[in-house]
């Protein structure tokens, strides 16, 4: 791939505005980036970052800091802190690597890592439950359920983005909901967030319907120190979110979202088939890319630029070729930049925006960079009793082999047996080969879960050579739980977190990740139903055999004869007893009335 | 000579037997190990193999979820070499102690202590089983070669009861506690059998000199019971470096059973359906209740030793929190020392019955419940129950026997009259 590509584009971009964060005129930047996919999808890619020193945050006066977070932060001690909110799935075969090199994307869910200023384990423990807690209000996201069996503490997944000049009194917890439905009502505390809030600025662009509606979206939050050479710290905040619309999709209108069939005049159909007709069509599909305008996306309209922001900024960005039409409102100045792809707008200090792409035909394509890793996770085997892990990495490159850290950490309920891991290779030739799994693995960091209390944590260092595919196994086993520790859904199953894998690129500094999808993990359930009829019923079968022992242990064993003898004589006197009883009251009674 | 030949042919047999099946099915000792009537997560061959994977690599096997055995196994098994690879040494350790165990029964059955004890001399001492016989049975039950196939840890604790109880009868007191010592290393509950194996052996050593001092002899084995487990600890602590941990993760484990995983024994769907409030409550009402049983044999069988210690390992086999049919196994092989009560028991069909139909359905009914989804847990929970209602059944019925038994001792002349109890 020689043409650069949209992510050394972003990059570069970053690089440079992070370049100058004190001597910058406004210390609040945000940025569209658009570019469209293959199969009508676009890519939009917002992005948000605000600046304060951190003298002016330790003294809490906030300015583009929100006060809600920052003080979180301060009350939990917390000095690096990343959130991730994710739903759907990046189509990695047909959209390429991801927007960030994956760096700003949490897996399925909310995913939550941070670093934590503590003396000891405890200590930084008990902060992060403050800090969950108090996230989750702030959210409104079940960052409370992040307890101790959803905690880890990865040792080579995770390096701080930012400057610490103490870490070694930092620790890092990592935290995943793969359960978590993000929706409308954690977009709304996110725009809260932002200097303005949604009113204006290209924040205004961000509609609940549409957000949550993408292929895929990562909405993330990340704060960190960022130190100059001599000595200067800010505290930056960075919000961003990333989304994969669907062009036709997005563009159905609000109050009739059903899609139509296209109208006989307008199908185009491949006359070759010889069943064609009048009345039979093969339809084509249609060379031209879809025209869209943001309007007609977003269901909103860009109103005017954030007065916070550094007005001079070419803040929408646009990746299409250079010959492809594109309008904009007047108003807006348009640059494009020498890649001949990107061209960067800057927005009327007021009034609306739109940006509009008529249907056209073009030779030239953006070329999409090909990730340097693929990973897929499945679970294998059948049976609600044991199962299977396979993952399986392919390396694409033809020369490099690739190397990464593969990180997961799986709920306790999910008893993996680690003395199973198996790796097969398939080389250039096709051939599946068994290898031993320490010849790929270079190295283990392994925590094995506790029930109720942990769960587990597997990260292994591996490399995959060049233009092989490798499969790791491992079979675990499926714990049955108490029957309040289901969920009311209990037969869905339970998810379990995708795995985070941090590719080791010597020559690039800035981390890339990948994360797989969330697993669907089915436990055996008992009878809901049945408290207190297995009480019922155990007790009964207890109480029979305990019933029968003691009753001929505690019975003396006599011959038939004997015992109808005793009985009879027992039966009698008793009656007599009772006879000569009730005689006495009687004679009494009759005496006391004379 | 001749009675050798036989037990070197029934020996041979069981070996070659096992060693037929492994060859010809090299698949079944892992299904077996996978089958939850044969391993639990206390002594399932799957888990002591995380656990010494971890154990091997300096990882401590007992700061996880997955591994609750007694640590001395780790170094045992880390002698043999990799299941994996090799499978064959491994199968052929687990035949010789299951041979080594058939020994020890042998030696049981020929002391006679089953039909003539001190207090006690049974009334159809003829109706008998020689030692070879009750070898066989326990050799070729089907419980003992699956328990054997899937490499269960718990046919070491069977070593430590038998030879206790070997031991005992051979007057060998101290041994006997040594060895009870080791049992109750591995699996704690074997520990509730001290009283009547001091009993054995204290009946055992007053019929060959003179009666000790009872309460003597009693602490004298305490203590002797005391400093095996303790150096058995401490060699344990050796191994790992973490007496609270792995305490808690073995016998705390036993205590208070964490892992609900199904098996044959009537805990786990109990404590699953449990209200939370009451988990600890019902906890300790079911440990009280498995060791009452101790306290009401001890004194209605005193002057049968060895029968105490035969429906004790009956009663475990049903009231353990983590049952297998390798506790069974070790009841039924107890069980035809006591060949003269048969004629007895009352409801044998019935037991039985039970015991057959629980265990051809009870995979059936695991099945339909974890595979093929067409049943659900109450299944395989009634067929659990089931299970133990049989082998209750048989135990009440032995005991009711054994009693009947020494009542016609007491009345000769009324032998084989119809009895009641009252």
């Amino acid at each position: 791939m020689t043409v650069p590509s949209l992510l050394s584009l972003l990059l570069a971009l970053a690089v440079t505005l992070w370049s100058s964060p004190v001597s910058a005129s406004s210390d609040y930047h945000e940025q569209l980036f658009l570019q469209p996919l293959p199969q009508s999808s676009l890519l939009a890619s917002f992005n948000f970052r605000g600046n304060s020193s951190q003298q002016s945050f330790d003294n809490q006066h906030f300015r583009y800091v929100p006060r809600a977070l920052g003080q979180i932060l301060q009350h939990a001690h917390t000095k690096e802190l990343h959130l991730r909110f994710t739903t759907g799935r990046w189509d990695a075969d047909s959209w390429g690597s991801r927007p960030w090199n994956g760096s700003k994307e949490g897996g399925t869910g909310v995913e939550l890592w941070a670093w934590i200023d503590a003396a000891d384990d405890e200590e930084a423990f008990a902060k992060w439950i403050t800090l969950t807690q108090s996230l989750s209000g702030l959210f409104c996201a079940s960052l409370n359920f992040v307890d101790s069996t959803r905690t880890t503490r990865p040792v080579v997944s995770f390096e701080p983005t930012g400057h610490h000049p103490d870490a070694n009194s930092l620790h890092l917890l990592h935290g995943t909901l793969p359960g978590e439905v993000v929706c409308t009502e954690n977009l709304t505390p996110f725009l809260k967030l932002l200097p303005c809030k949604g009113k204006t600025g290209i924040s205004t662009l961000f509609d609940g319907h549409k957000l949550f509606d993408a292929a895929w979206q990562s909405m993330s939050v990340d704060v960190q120190p960022i130190c100059s050479s001599d000595g200067d710290c800010l505290v930056q905040i960075e919000q961003t979110v990333d989304m994969v619309l669907d062009i036709e999709r997005s563009k159905r209108p609000r109050d009739n979202p059903i899609p139509r069939p296209v109208s006989n005049d307008q199908l185009v159909c491949d006359t070759s088939k010889h069943y064609n007709a009048d009345d039979t069509c093969y339809p084509l599909e249609k060379v031209t890319d879809k025209a869209w305008s943001l309007n007609e996306i977003f269901g909103k309209t860009l109103n005017g630029i954030c007065p916070l922001a550094d007005s001079s900024e070419q803040s929408v960005c646009l990746r299409v070729p250079h010959e492809k039409g594109v309008f904009a409102t007047p108003g807006a100045s348009e640059l494009k930049k020498d890649d001949g792809f990107t061209r960067c707008f800057s927005l009327p200090a007021s009034g609306p925006f739109d940006l509009s792409i008529p249907e056209q035909q073009l030779q030239t394509e953006v070329p999409l960079q090909e990730p340097v890793l693929h990973a897929e996770r499945t679970i294998v085997g059948h049976g609600q009793e044991r199962g299977g892990m396979r993952i399986i990495f392919g390396n694409p490159s033809e020369t490099n082999a690739v190397d990464f850290i593969y990180f997961e950490s799986l709920p306790w309920f999910l008893r993996p047996y680690i003395h199973t891991l198996q790796a097969t290779i398939t080389g250039h030739d096709g051939i599946r080969r068994e290898i031993p799994a320490s010849d790929l693995v270079t190295e283990t960091f392994y925590r094995p879960a506790i029930d109720r209390e942990r769960g587990t944590q597997l990260e292994l260092a591996l490399s995959v050579p060049a233009a092989s595919t490798v499969t790791l196994t491992y079979d675990f086993e499926k714990a049955v739980l108490r029957y309040t520790e289901y969920p009311p859904d209990a037969n869905r199953g339970f998810n379990v977190a995708p795995a985070v894998i941090r590719v080791l690129d010597g020559a690039n500094s800035r981390p890339l990740y990948i994360r797989t999808t969330s697993l669907l993990l089915p436990l055996p359930t008992p009878d809901f139903s049945m408290p207190y009829n297995v009480i019922i019923l155990t007790s009964t079968v207890i109480a029979l055999a305990f019933g029968t022992v003691f009753n001929i242990l505690v019975r003396r064993v006599v011959s038939v004869e004997e015992a109808a003898a005793l009985n009879a004589q027992t039966l009698k006197s008793r009656l007599l007893g009772k006879l000569v009883a009730l005689r006495d009251r009687f004679g009494k009674k009759e005496m006391k009335v004379e | 000579m001749a009675v050798d030949r036989r037990k070197v042919a029934v020996f041979g047999a069981a070996f070659v037997l096992r060693l037929l099946l492994v060859c010809l099915f090299p698949s079944l000792p892992d299904l077996l190990t996978g089958r939850v009537e044969v391993s639990t997560p206390v002594n399932s061959f799957k888990r002591l193999q995380e656990g010494l994977f971890l154990y091997i690599r300096n990882v401590s096997p007992y700061d996880g979820g997955v591994f609750h055995q007694a640590p001395l196994l780790l170094p045992l098994f880390a002698l043999l070499p990799d299941v994996k690879s090799s499978p064959f040494p491994t199968a052929i350790f687990y035949f010789f102690v299951d041979l080594v165990n058939a020994h020890a029964l042998i030696s049981i059955s020929e002391s006679g202590q089953s039909v003539q004890t001190r207090l006690h001399s049974a009334m159809r001492k003829h109706i008998r089983w020689d030692g070879v016989s009750i070898a066989a049975w326990f050799l070729f039950n089907p419980f003992t070669i699956a328990t054997c196939l899937a490499r269960s840890t718990s046919v070491f604790t069977t070593t430590g009861v038998l030879y206790a109880v070997s031991n005992a009868v051979d007057g060998n007191s101290i041994n006997a506690v040594l060895a009870l010592g080791f049992a109750s290393y591995l699996s704690l509950y074997p520990a509730l059998l001290f009283i009547p194996l001091v009993l054995l052996c204290y009946d055992q050593q007053a019929q060959s000199s003179k009666a000790p001092n009872t309460v003597r002899f009693f602490v004298q084995h305490g203590a002797i019971l005391l400093a095996s487990v303790a150096g058995l600890l401490g060699l344990s602590y050796l191994v790992t470096g973490n007496f609270w941990e792995f305490m808690s993760a073995t016998y705390g484990f036993h205590l208070l059973v964490p892992d609900l995983t199904p098996n044959v024994g009537l805990w786990w769907y109990f404590f699953i359906e449990m209200f939370d409030s009451f988990r600890e409550f019902f906890l300790g009402v079911f440990w009280l209740h498995l060791a009452s049983y101790v306290g009401g044999f001890t004194a209605r069988l005193r002057r049968q030793p060895l029968f105490i210690i035969t429906s004790l390992l009956g009663v475990f086999a049903i009231f353990k929190p983590y049952p297998s049919i390798s506790d069974a196994s070790l009841y039924f092989a107890l069980l035809p020392l006591y060949r003269h009560l048969f004629p007895l028991m009352r409801y044998t069909f019935f037991a039985v019955s039970a015991l057959l139909y629980s265990s051809l359905l009870g995979p059936a009914f695991y099945h339909l419940w974890i595979y093929a989804g067409s049943g659900n847990a109450n299944f395989f929970y009634a067929i659990t129950l089931v299970w133990s209602l049989g082998l209750s059944i048989l135990l009440a019925d032995s005991i009711f026997a054994a009693l009947r038994d020494e009542w016609e001792q007491a009345n000769p002349e009324s032998q084989g009259q119809e009895v009641k109890q009252i």
